[in-house]
């Protein structure tokens, strides 16, 4: 083992660039490459990588950066790539079409506000605008988690009853470029954890396809049906992947959730990313003095692990999301989902959602403290309600 | 946990200096975390970085509001943000020189470090000089302020891959840190963070209704500032005129302004757009790109196609004698009577001009354009009378009449050769030859000629010999055609026209045969020594005597003045003027005061001359009254040369042809040789080197849009100007520079 002092893009570079090379004995890998801020460094790290066999594919935009990714995963090749924000937009016909194709081709996308205004930084609203395409989504905490999640991602990604494309998201700067200790993994580790890629649809000379092709109604709905038993199938092999990364380098990577104290809680916070961290350590110290508080943090957001939210709120009576991402008209998007998941629990509890840290504001302690205030005197639910940044706090930034 | 700020600007290294003590923290074990705060500011903007480390786990994800220390990377940054919620006690580490001690008084209640970061950065070549990288310096000093062993940072640079310069600026800055631990007493930290407001504010709909300003003018470290400095084109100009000044003019298409501004130094343009050996032209910067500009071409046609009325800028009541009225005398007059004065010239001849009229042929200069030229200087006020010679007693006698004298009687005394026959017709000098030849008062037709000289003389005598009439001419020369102190072009012009040259050869003597025709024996010569003129003296080959026949023999060898008109016991000093008995100022002008001979340096004189005059009875000088308005922020004394400015930024544009007659054509007739430009897209290709002409490619590429012009004023608007230098990058002549601030 190696720890290292690396940012979060580089934690993610690494795990892109060693899960490619493993695939380096089958149909190499392949990363069409096109910079935004603030994931550059990941694209840049990848360039980098002496590759056995493999290509980085400097490209004019983002659409193209996955149209490469594309091409390559349909010809067997291990592809991925990384993009942010506007980039994400303007990459999006494509990331439809890899994940209709079918293609297990993961992303790493460090969340960053859609402008404009113009602003770099954390925001989920981009990833999130990307939520009924057939990808899987996946939100990290730590550059640890981004690293591993990344390996287990094209596991997951790649297994033959799945066959999706997956997004490893992380919040702009403060994981994408923040130095922190991170277990580097050798590659022989990283080999024995992914197995060769073998694509059953990909294109051979010995068998020509055309691929997505005009079809009728039926054909294209039936397809329609294999994706989501494919997504219906993938909480069940995430276990079976989590348990062979256990096995391969001696760590547990998180789930689909994460619970803290929910067993006994009558109250829980709903979080994701880094607001789960500073969420569970106020749940810690308040724990600490008696009080019934727990915390979920939803790491899976496609597909949406409805069943293990309602286990963990199962004796919650008051429940609080914290979303970091607005959609217009709604609210907090994890909070409409959450509030769909426990539609029919009875008793039902209480949902009340928060906006926070929208477009980069920083989420301090005291902010989940007003926020565990208001949902501990509240007696109905409200529409979202937006936390203040709080005064002086937003102008260092 | 220890929490750590760094106020530093882009390009500094603050992020990496978060990196570089998170990393020896790390090594020793602790959890750590090094961020920066990131936005889209460039190199420059002030920015924050951190760090934190523990032996406990981390677990915040929050900024750093109230940290245990902070660092200062770029004392222009210190200020009260850097107290933002330090703890008390904590350490301030700046990058500064010189001693804590006025720091702490600013800070009372924290520990003051100062290091010279900067000077230790640039000691080891880290880093631009303008923009050096502090961060590693920093590192040494931090270790010795916060008690690191100074080899945990040298491991940790080693680590992270920094390595020689790097680590002796570790350790010199843990070395020349300088501490001043107790703090001066104090009130308790005032507390930055304020309690949290209900919701949040509006930014649309904010009372004030302003968005708010963001003044980038504050990241700056360098500031574009604009200079103007010398073309080498004015630099060289013996009459000092504003050559760059004219020909932008004329690029403008602004053809009386730019004759204006050539007559605000010279009366005589149309005369030196043709006879001006043109030393701009040799000078030009634009020469090693595509060619020199046809500088006099263009003068010529500002000449002759300008129209300006000129007059005197005053009237004054102190009256000026000029004797002589050559182009210096002419000049000082013209000048003269310009500033105001009552000015009389005294021509000894019949006729006004002296050499311009006399010496200079007409197929180089039409006498219309003399006529013309002259007709202006008389029409300004000035009054000439001929026939009205100056010798030693009359000139006493001006001294007394008139407040200043200007002496340019030229050179009157005719060097020759003993080589027999002087006294008769086969021997003329060329001066009296030329000004014969424009008189019409002599032909020489069906006659071999040889001229003696290699200078102007000798050539305008040449070609004007084989104009009227000669069957033959040719020019012995004791040195060779490098040394020929004709105009080259003239020199090519005489040879295209089939006058013949004998270099290093040296006439030994003349004697007449029995047809009437004469005998020069002349000897070869070879080139020894470089003599005071800087010319290699021309060395006698004994035995090499040999012959040539001819029937006039023309000599062409300069001339000397004539100082007899001056009074026993003066003399002449450096400026011009004659120092001695005399109360009244004279001055000597043109040829008797420069050693030069060009009709631009008579003109240079005689300006100057004026200005001395004016200045000796008025106490003034108008060295800076010919300046435009003062639209720059800067005048530099320094002649531009090639290498400042941007050859790649200028269109190639081969010289425009200029017309001349063909040869054949030329030989038997006095009309103008050089028929001049056909209009004024020459000029559009002078640079303008080192003075703005409003090209505007700074206002164009201007990324912030905080560069404008208005009028001939450019104005930088600094409170956002973020200083990225891309005006002076763009500026093809070198006019905008950046400025460290």
């Amino acid at each position: 083992m190696s720890k290292k002092l690396v940012t979060g893009n580089h934690a993610a570079g690494y795990a892109l660039s060693t899960a490619g090379e493993a695939n380096r004995n089958a149909r190499g890998a392949v990363c069409g490459i096109y910079p935004i801020t603030p994931q550059t460094e990941i694209v840049e790290y990848v360039a980098k990588f002496p590759f056995t066999k493999g290509r980085v594919i400097p490209v004019e935009s983002e659409h193209s950066a996955m149209g490469v990714s594309i091409g390559a995963s349909i010809s067997g090749a291990r592809a991925f790539t990384a993009s942010s924000s506007n980039g994400l937009a303007y990459m999006v016909e494509n990331i439809m079409v890899a994940g209709y194709y079918r293609l297990p081709i993961v992303m790493v996308a460090v969340n960053r506000t859609l402008g404009p205004p113009w602003n770099i930084w954390a925001d989920q609203s981009d990833t999130l605008m990307l939520r009924d395409f057939p990808w899987i989504q996946l939100y990290c905490e730590t550059n640890q988690e981004v690293l591993d999640t990344t390996l287990l991602a094209f596991r997951l990604a790649e297994d033959r009853r799945i066959l999706l494309p997956a997004l490893v998201c992380l919040d702009a700067f403060i994981v994408s470029h923040t130095q922190m200790g991170t277990d580097l993994p050798e590659q022989e580790l990283v080999d024995r954890f992914l197995p060769v890629l073998d694509l059953p649809h990909r294109l051979r000379c010995d068998k020509p396809a055309t691929m997505g092709g005009l079809v009728w109604p039926q054909e294209a709905m039936s397809q329609r049906l294999e994706i989501d038993e494919a997504m219906e199938r993938v909480p069940g092999v995430l276990e079976e992947c989590r348990t062979a990364f256990a096995e391969v380098f001696g760590r547990e990577v998180t789930g689909a959730v994460e619970t803290f104290g929910v067993e006994d809680a009558e109250t829980v916070l709903i979080a994701s990313s880094t607001i789960a961290t500073t969420a569970r350590e106020v749940i810690r110290n308040r724990r600490a003095v008696g009080e019934k508080i727990g915390l979920l943090k939803i790491k899976m957001y496609r597909p949406f692990p409805e069943a293990e939210i309602r286990a963990a709120c199962r004796t919650a009576k008051k429940i609080a999301v914290l979303d970091r991402n607005y959609a217009a008209g709604i609210g907090g998007i994890f909070w409409w989902d959450v509030r769909a998941a426990l539609q029919d629990c009875s008793p039902s509890p209480l949902v009340q959602g928060y906006l926070t840290g929208l477009c980069g504001g920083d989420v301090t302690p005291s902010v989940i403290d007003q926020v565990i205030g208001d949902i501990t005197s509240r007696h109905r639910a409200t529409k979202p309600i937006w936390m203040a940044i709080e005064a002086g706090k937003e102008k260092s930034r | 946990m220890i929490e750590l700020r760094i106020h530093g600007r882009g390009g500094q290294g603050g992020v990496t200096l978060a990196k570089i003590i998170a990393t020896t923290r790390f090594l020793q074990g602790d959890s750590v975390q090094a961020f920066g705060i990131y936005a889209a500011e460039r190199s420059g903007a002030p920015l924050q970085a951190f760090c934190r480390y523990s032996r406990e786990p981390i677990v915040n994800r929050n900024l750093v509001y109230k940290p245990h220390h902070v660092i200062v990377l770029d004392p222009t940054l210190v200020g009260p943000g850097i107290l933002s919620g330090l703890k008390a006690e904590g350490w301030i580490l700046i990058n500064a020189p010189g001693s804590p001690a006025p720091f702490s008084e600013r800070f009372p209640g924290y520990r003051i470090a100062v290091v010279d970061a900067t000077a230790i950065a640039r000691e080891n070549g880290l880093g631009t000089r303008s923009v050096p990288i502090v961060n590693t310096a920093l590192a040494g000093a931090v270790a010795r302020v916060l008690g690191f062993e100074l080899k945990w940072v040298q491991s940790a640079l080693e680590h992270l891959g920094f390595v020689g310069g790097n680590l002796t600026a570790s350790s010199r800055g843990y070395d020349e840190v300088t501490v001043l631990d107790t703090p001066l007493d104090s009130e308790a930290t005032v507390e930055a963070v304020k309690p949290s407001t209900a919701r949040v504010p509006g930014f649309l709909t904010r009372p004030s209704g302003e968005l708010p300003a963001i003044k980038t003018g504050q990241w700056a470290t360098e500031q574009p500032r604009r200079q103007q400095m010398v073309p080498p084109c004015n630099h060289v100009c013996p009459a000092g005129n504003d050559v760059q000044g004219f020909l932008q003019a004329l690029a403008r298409e602004e053809q009386d302004e730019a004759l204006a501004i050539l007559l605000r130094t010279n009366p005589f343009p149309s005369v030196c757009g043709r006879v001006c050996p043109a030393p701009c032209v040799e000078s030009c910067n634009r020469m090693g790109l595509d060619g020199a500009v046809h500088v006099r071409e263009l003068e010529r046609l500002a000449g002759d196609r300008g129209q300006v009325n000129i007059e005197p800028m005053t009237e004054r009541f102190e009256s000026v004698a000029v004797v002589g009225s050559g182009p210096a005398g002419l000049s000082a007059a013209y000048h003269l009577r310009r500033l105001g004065y009552r000015v009389k010239v005294f021509e000894a001849s019949d006729h006004v001009g002296g050499l311009l009229r006399s010496g200079i042929p007409g197929y180089r200069l039409p006498l219309e354009v003399i006529d013309r030229e002259i007709g202006r200087i008389v029409e300004l006020g000035v009054e000439i009378v001929t026939g009205s010679p100056v010798d030693r007693n009359r000139l006493l006698e001006l001294t007394r009449s008139y407040d200043a004298l200007a002496v340019a009687t030229g050179l009157q005394e005719l060097r020759s050769l003993r080589l027999g026959l002087e006294e008769t017709t086969k021997v003329v000098q060329g001066i009296d030859f030329l000004d014969r030849s424009r008189r019409g008062e002599v032909r020489v037709d069906g006659e071999e000629i040889i001229v003696v000289g290699g200078g102007n003389t000798a050539m305008d005598a040449a070609r004007s010999a084989l104009r009227l009439g000669a069957l033959s001419v040719r020019i012995v020369y004791r040195r060779t055609r490098k040394e020929m102190p004709a105009i080259p072009e003239e020199i090519e012009q005489g040879l295209e026209e089939g006058i013949a040259i004998d270099f290093l050869t040296q006439p030994i003597s003349l004697e007449e045969l029995e047809d009437g025709r004469c005998r020069l024996v002349c000897r070869r010569m070879v080139l020894g020594e470089a003599d005071e003129s800087g010319r290699r003296r021309p060395v006698d080959v004994p035995g090499s005597d040999f012959s040539m026949e001819c029937h006039r023999l023309i000599l062409a060898l300069g001339q000397s003045p004539d100082l007899s008109v001056f009074p026993e016991g003066t003399e002449v000093r450096q400026d011009g003027r004659l120092i001695g008995l005399l109360e009244t100022p004279v001055f000597a002008v043109g040829d008797l005061a420069t050693k030069d001979g060009t009709v631009a340096a008579a003109i240079g004189s005689g300006r100057r001359c004026a200005l001395h005059i004016h200045k000796m009875l008025f106490g003034n000088s108008l060295s800076d009254e010919d300046r435009p308005e003062d639209w720059v922020d800067i005048w530099r004394d320094v002649v531009i040369e090639p290498d400042s400015l941007k050859m790649h930024l200028f269109e190639r544009r081969p010289p425009m042809e200029v017309g001349t007659l063909l040869p054949e054509a030329r030989r038997s007739t006095f009309d103008e040789v050089h028929l001049g430009l056909s209009d004024l897209d020459e000029a559009k290709r002078c640079l303008s080197c080192g003075v703005c002409n409003e090209c505007d490619l700074c206002v164009t590429y201007c990324p912030e849009g905080v560069l404008k012009r208005v009028g001939h004023r450019f104005e930088f608007d600094y409170a956002y100007c973020k200083g990225c230098g891309v005006c002076a990058a763009e500026c093809p002549r070198n006019v905008i520079f950046m400025s460290h601030l």
